[in-house]
């Protein structure tokens, strides 16, 4: 049993034994190409619950495309995807062995269970703070609203920002918005979380507040996968990074690992770039 | 009167050089006016970009001309200056009116166009040492240029279509002639779908001239 | 010029015939906001088939003037045996018209929002119902709001046009009084300021739902 007796609010995550025992997140066979160019070729990645991992690797190797096919954000060719053991996207039909497209209904309830945080916030304009948040649980999980906006409460004092509910996302820094957005997404209750990029579009000093909320997020358990050029976050965050190159994935491994001892030449010339620009 | 013998043949044959006829009067107004207008156009932004009574004259003037029908401009025109003795035909008129409204539909297409070019192309050339006239010239005038092409586009081809009004004062533009044809003969059909032909291909063509020199242009952006 | 009698005699006709005016304009709005409203959803969401109609459609309703259309329809009526008082006959040519324009007005607000809105209502598990109506209208609306008010302004100036087909408004019944009382000029002048204040009065509302527009975004 998790332990809820600290002050801060937290999620704490609660799994049974035998739940445990199988993927969160299971990606097989994974492949996808945009027009004649394959962004995706054969990645398979197997995430427990409650691992955190993080995907690194240039620009163009499909990390966001991998996340984005997770929700079906983006239509792959060939590979399956299973949600703590639920397909989501496409199926193999029973009869037929058929690779059959879920229906939208189908595939937008597999997507309540996935939480998506984005490089460009993604806040609804129009809403303040606190109906950005509520928006989902109310009209897509019909969770009473009293209800709802209490728990939104909740998160919002989680991630820092309790005094934000009124306002619109315009009023805010990016770190705040992103902070928004990942309460908006924990909203929702999902099994495992995806952060695509969440700090690429911020200023240096507001990274930090960002970062924080995803600590707490993984201390407390929560099951994701993360997209990053953030190395010592990466270090700091991750069980197990995940790097990819050119479409596959080249080399996984624990971070001190991957990141101080990698074992193939294409990590190795990355994390050079990377050290001459950055000199961690 | 019952129009309930379409596409007869006789009769389309001599309903073809007609409306090619009020063709003929339908595009010598609209170029017209375009042509005008886009220098009227220009001086009327200019003018509105003024600060002080030049200004004011020029802004209200736009508000005036978009904010009322053109008929009642042509009407205004037409029945207004021949009463005050110095009358004008109806083709005169047709042309005064359609510049003064559309003179302020392309003075404000002016204005976006200039608006919607970034004060930073201002700031880059500036700080390269331009001076105003280079500037204008060289950096900020093509881009104006570039933009306003299709909002100029759309403008002909609603200034085509306007021209259909002045069939109200008489002149026997395709409009008109449609009106005379249908209530002298039977065949209503034949009738207006020869003229929605013709407008048709009319302002198809203008959309393709602008589309051809947006792309000339293009380049130059 | 200075006879301004006879504008002031016939101002309160003149008044009635903005009366009608504005009844026609508003008659058609509501119907041309519903179909252009509707026309843009298909064209955004619809299939090939359904896009190629409405293209065409749209086509053919930019390239016609407003005018032929209504002499047209003033001409059939009477030959198609449909009962239709000429007044709802002309509001349903301007409302069918100016619903292609609509259409276009909301269709680029809908496609000027950016991806990321759809990707966000998405994968909160929204199906395209809901996050259409809670996320994706309600942004294109206010976007679409300042030319959609342009459209409306040109719609009450394009009820002048029934006056050619007879239809008594604003125009008709000023070209009446000019007969009658041959003072064109003070007379058209008087017209002229009534569509004015009418038009230029939601000019203006355009004009502020523009700068709260830009504020919001």
């Amino acid at each position: 049993m998790e332990d809820t007796s600290n002050d801060a609010p937290s999620l704490a995550i609660e799994v049974s034994q035998d739940r445990r025992q199988r993927p969160m997140l299971e990606i097989a066979g994974l492949r996808k190409r945009f027009g004649t160019v394959e962004v995706l070729r054969d990645v398979s990645l197997a995430v427990s619950h409650g691992e955190v991992v993080v995907v690194i690797g240039p620009s163009g190797s499909g990390k966001t495309t991998l996340l984005r096919c997770t929700n079906l954000l983006e239509e792959y060719e060939h590979g399956t995807i299973l949600i703590d053991g639920e397909p989501i996207g496409y199926r193999t039909d029973r009869h037929s062995g058929r690779r059959v497209r879920m229906s939208e209904r189908e595939i937008a309830r597999a997507r309540e269970q996935i939480g998506m945080v984005f490089q460009s916030f993604n806040l609804f304009p129009h809403m303040n703070v606190l109906q950005n948040i509520v928006a989902a649980p109310v009209r897509v999980k019909r969770v009473e609203r009293r209800q709802a906006e209490v728990r939104a409460r909740e998160l919002l004092a989680m991630v820092g920002l309790s005094d934000k509910a009124a306002e619109h996302p315009i009023r805010l820094s990016g770190g705040q918005q992103q902070r928004v957005a990942i309460a908006r997404a924990l909203a929702m209750d999902p099994k495992i979380m995806l952060f695509d990029e969440v700090t690429s579009a911020l200023d240096p000093e507001l990274v930090g507040e960002v970062l924080a909320a995803m600590q707490q997020l993984a201390s407390d358990g929560m099951t994701m996968v993360v997209v990053t050029h953030e190395m010592s976050f990466a270090r700091d965050i991750a069980d197990r990074i995940v790097f990819m190159d050119d479409g596959v994935i080249v080399e996984e491994g624990k971070p001190d690992q991957l990141l101080f001892a990698p074992q193939t030449e294409r990590v190795r010339a990355f994390l050079k770039r990377y050290n001459d620009r950055y000199r961690i | 009167m019952t129009g309930t013998v379409p596409f007869d043949p006789h009769f389309i044959a001599r309903l073809i050089p007609a409306l090619l006829d009020g063709a003929a009067v339908t595009v010598e107004l609209a170029a017209l006016t375009m042509a005008i207008c886009l220098v009227w156009g220009l001086l009327v932004a200019l003018a509105n970009g003024v600060r002080g009574p030049l200004g004011w004259v020029a802004g209200g003037y736009i508000q005036l001309v978009r904010n009322t029908p053109l008929l009642i401009q042509l009407y205004l025109v037409y029945f207004g200056f021949s009463m005050a003795g110095f009358g004008l035909s109806g083709f005169a008129s047709g042309l005064l009116a359609l510049c003064a409204q559309n003179g302020g539909y392309v003075a404000e297409i002016y204005r976006g166009g200039l608006q919607s070019v970034s004060i930073r192309q201002f700031e880059a050339g500036r700080a390269l040492g331009m001076r105003r006239w280079t500037l204008y010239t060289t950096v900020i005038l093509p881009q104006v240029v570039a933009r306003v092409i299709p909002p100029l586009t759309n403008q002909s081809i609603a200034i085509i279509k306007d021209t259909s009004q002045v069939a109200a004062i008489a002149v026997m533009e395709i409009m008109k002639i449609t009106e005379v044809w249908v209530e002298t003969s039977a065949n209503t059909y034949d009738v207006f779908l020869g003229a929605a032909l013709i407008y048709l291909v009319l302002t198809s063509i203008a959309g393709l001239i602008g589309k051809l020199t947006e792309r000339r242009l293009a380049f130059a952006q | 010029m200075k006879e301004f009698g006879p504008l002031i005699h016939s101002f309160w006709y003149l008044l009635r015939g903005a009366g009608m005016t504005v009844l026609m304009a508003t008659s058609a709005v509501m119907p041309a906001t519903i179909l252009g409203v509707l026309l843009s959803l298909l064209q955004v969401f619809g299939g090939r088939l359904l896009r190629s109609a409405i293209l065409g459609y749209l086509f053919l309703i930019r390239g016609v003037p407003l005018l032929v259309l209504l002499t047209f329809v003033y001409y059939l009526m009477p030959l198609t045996g449909i009962d239709l008082p000429p007044f709802w006959g002309v509001v349903l040519v301007i409302a069918l018209y100016y619903a292609a324009f609509i259409s276009e007005v909301f269709r680029a607000g809908i496609l000027s929002l950016p991806q990321a809105q759809w990707d966000a209502a998405r994968s909160l598990g929204m199906t395209r119902g809901l996050l259409l109506q809670i996320v994706i209208l309600p942004q294109a609306l206010r976007l679409a709001a300042p030319p959609y008010v342009s459209l409306c302004v040109s719609l009450v100036k394009a009820t002048s046009l029934v006056s050619i087909v007879g239809l008594w408004e604003l125009t008709m019944a000023s070209r009446e009084v000019v007969e009658r009382t041959l003072a064109p000029f003070q007379i058209f002048i008087g017209a002229a300021s009534i569509y004015f204040c009418i038009c230029y009065t939601l000019a203006l509302y355009g004009r502020y739902l523009e700068r709260r527009a830009l504020l919001g975004h």
